[in-house]
């Protein structure tokens, strides 16, 4: 059974006087595993849908189911607090905490969940093991390079147990070695966790090493391709 | 990690939080202060009304309270077993209170002679250890003695004012031309307070006439002991009765007002000239071991002399409650002043902060962070902020207190107006652990009203408008 189904999915913006619509009878099943990348030119509608399948913003019509639950038609804190145990999220600026330690900022979000303070330091300390940065547990964000940051916050999305992790262009501010570092990680959580990856880009690099890719243009589907 | 990210996260800018910080401990520092001052001058002014004007119990016969009639007496000893039985109670006087004419050599004034049993009274009262000369009604003279007030002292003008040597040595080190003004008018005596003040004034420039005539005048007044000072009275019989007294003691209060028209003499030569009989008195004051148990001794007083009108303080001089509420009252304004103004500082600092961390706060709602923490993250912020500024300046307050509590601030410059209106110019500043628990307590409301404004802008953040945001 997938883990992500998208049905019928339009998303149209209203804000200005001009109606945009982003997203066009966008049909997606997302398996369990998957390493998937959704690829295309700018103003495609990559970043809007991985929004709405990450539960950060409503579908003008159309459904999302995560696993047995409707994500459209959550709202409030029910929304928040499905985000908080079922999505990891890695952004392109890496968005750490710069007052808290690498250590800190892969525990807060365990925190949030009410994981003990022992269990929290034990796994957070074993995921940055995990993205190779065991011995960077107190260093602050100022102090590590944008390939070692966004490598935190894999960890950092990791650390809820999420069901999948969304990343929106997780490679678009690191240069060609803290890429394929970063790749690495990610493939491996993949392959040897099986850690259900989503990226929203338009890498060559992340495309090449993607096994499936979903290429949208102008809100559309144009292609899925398993490679 | 909440409290500790707050923390962390108010030394992001660390020169915008220590200003805020300084701001926060040197307001509350200045409002405490005043409070205290104000507390301490309350304090000291109701100390001083209970040890030398009303004590803490006053015990007449309810005819008395009327007029204050004469006649009016009642027999002490009865009041004193029951007080006697009482362990609360420190210690009591019996006392005649007639109002009388007094007379000098060259003036006359109405006052209150007031017959006292020294003993008893020392027990009581603090008049006894405010004598600035003589002593007070002591040893066993031919013409009864009498201990009168400063200024009443100077209202019958036994006083002469003489520039001595001493004077002039006294003014030696602080300005040499009025030294040596001074020394043209050695050895030459004044009658009056007036007539040296208007010798002084047409010889100095006003300047130096307002800053030293206090401490001239002060230094060359000479009080006439032993001058004969005769007072006209009437006696329960309704005959008018003169007698003649020696001035034996001087004292002084911090209440001018009560120095002018209180004159204390021995209870049985006064007995004896009104023809009053021993052992009966107008009043009985009594001292008890803590003001604040005034009423209920008061009361239990009063249920075993029904025949008696007993009253604390409170019943006495009910605005000395409200002086004490008054002065917490005024205390808090001030520092409710203080904070309301600090917190435009610390909402400005808090929602800098916000606006700075508009992506942060994103991203913390995106991974999850609902918005109740995201606002409790907020106005732990600020209250931790407001918290630390105000621990400061408690802390400041708490030893400047400390410090002056014992040694006392010196107003003397302002003396003559201090004690006009019944206060020491020496205030000890002095302050309550219930006081500094209502100003912390204002102190987080502060932290908490400031953060609500900021607060309220990150969470109608929408976290995916906020994550875009460079």
């Amino acid at each position: 059974m997938a883990i992500i189904e998208v049905v019928s999915l339009d998303k149209i913006y209203n804000d200005s006087a001009v109606e945009v619509t982003a997203l066009k009878n966008i049909n997606l099943s997302i398996s369990s595993g998957e390493f998937t990348a959704i690829v295309g030119p700018s103003g495609s509608g990559k970043t809007t849908l991985l929004n709405l399948i990450g539960g950060l913003d409503y579908p003008t019509s159309g459904k999302i189911r995560v696993g047995d639950v409707w994500l459209n038609e959550l709202k409030g804190f029910r929304l928040i607090d499905f985000r908080l145990h079922n999505i990891g999220f890695v952004f392109q600026s890496y968005n750490l905490i710069p007052v808290l330690t690498a250590l800190e900022n892969v525990e807060l979000i365990m925190q949030l969940q009410g994981v003990s303070a022992k269990e929290r330091r034990k796994r957070a300390t074993e995921l940055l093991h995990r993205v190779g940065l065991g011995d960077r547990c107190d260093s602050r964000p100022s102090k590590l390079s944008g390939g070692q940051q966004q490598r935190v916050a894999v960890a950092r999305a990791l650390a809820s147990k999420p069901k999948y992790i969304l990343a929106d262009e997780p490679t678009a501010n690191l240069d060609g070695k803290s890429t394929e570092t970063l790749l690495n990680v990610m493939e491996e959580l993949n392959r040897d966790e099986g850690v259900t990856f989503i990226f929203s880009t338009h890498d060559q690099r992340v495309i090449n090493r993607a096994r499936r890719v979903v290429l949208l243009e102008d809100g559309y589907i144009n292609s899925d391709t398993f490679n | 990690m909440i409290l500790s990210l707050s923390w962390r996260n108010i030394w992001r800018n660390k020169t915008r939080s220590l200003v805020v910080l300084s701001a926060i401990a040197l307001g509350l520092w200045g409002g405490v202060t005043s409070m205290a001052l104000i507390n301490g001058w309350i304090k000291q002014r109701t100390n001083d009304i209970f040890r030398n004007e009303l004590s803490h119990i006053q015990i007449h016969s309810p005819e008395f309270l009327l007029n204050e009639e004469v006649d009016k007496l009642f027999a002490f000893d009865s009041v004193q077993n029951v007080l006697k039985a009482i362990p609360d109670i420190v210690g009591y006087s019996g006392r005649l209170k007639l109002f009388a004419m007094a007379q000098s050599d060259r003036a006359n004034s109405g006052m209150y002679l007031l017959g006292v049993n020294p003993e008893d009274e020392k027990n009581i009262s603090g008049i006894p250890e405010s004598i600035m000369l003589g002593s007070f009604l002591e040893g066993s003279h031919r013409i009864p003695s009498l201990v009168l007030g400063k200024e009443a002292a100077e209202e019958l003008k036994l006083v002469n004012y003489e520039i001595t040597d001493k004077v002039i040595e006294c003014f030696a080190e602080r300005d040499t031309t009025l030294t040596k003004y001074l020394s043209s008018l050695s050895g030459k005596q004044f009658r009056s307070r007036s007539a040296l003040v208007n010798e002084l004034k047409h010889s100095l420039s006003n300047e130096k006439h307002n800053r030293w005539i206090d401490a001239i005048v002060d230094s060359s007044a000479r009080y006439r002991l032993n001058s004969a000072v005769f007072f006209t009275f009437q006696t329960p019989q309704g005959e008018m009765q003169n007698a003649m007294f020696r001035v034996r003691g001087v004292y002084r209060t911090s209440n001018s007002s009560f120095d002018s028209r209180m004159a204390f003499v021995n209870i049985n030569d006064l007995a004896s000239i009104a023809n009053i009989e021993s052992n009966h008195v107008h009043e009985v004051a009594v001292l008890c071991s803590n003001y604040e148990n005034a009423n209920q001794i008061a009361k239990s007083i009063a249920e075993k002399i029904g025949h008696l009108e007993v009253r604390s303080w409170g019943q006495i001089s009910p605005e000395i409650k409200f002086y004490t509420a008054f002065g917490d009252f005024m205390g808090l304004i001030y520092v409710m002043i203080i904070l309301f103004a600090l917190a435009f500082g610390i909402v400005n600092t808090t929602m800098m902060s916000v606006l700075e961390r508009y992506r942060e706060f994103g991203m913390l709602m995106a991974i999850g962070m609902n918005r109740f923490r995201v606002f409790s993250m907020i106005m732990l912020e600020s209250v931790l902020l407001t918290f630390t500024g105000g621990i400061l300046g408690l802390l400041f307050s708490a030893v400047f207190i400390k410090i002056f509590e014992i040694s006392g601030i010196d107003f003397s410059v302002w003396a003559e107006g201090f004690e006009a209106i019944g206060y020491s110019p020496v205030v000890y500043p002095h302050i309550t652990v219930s006081n500094y628990v209502v100003i912390v307590l204002l102190v987080i409301l502060t932290g908490i009203l400031a953060s609500l404004w900021p607060a309220r802008k990150a969470l109608r953040l929408n976290p995916m408008q906020a994550l875009r945001i460079e």
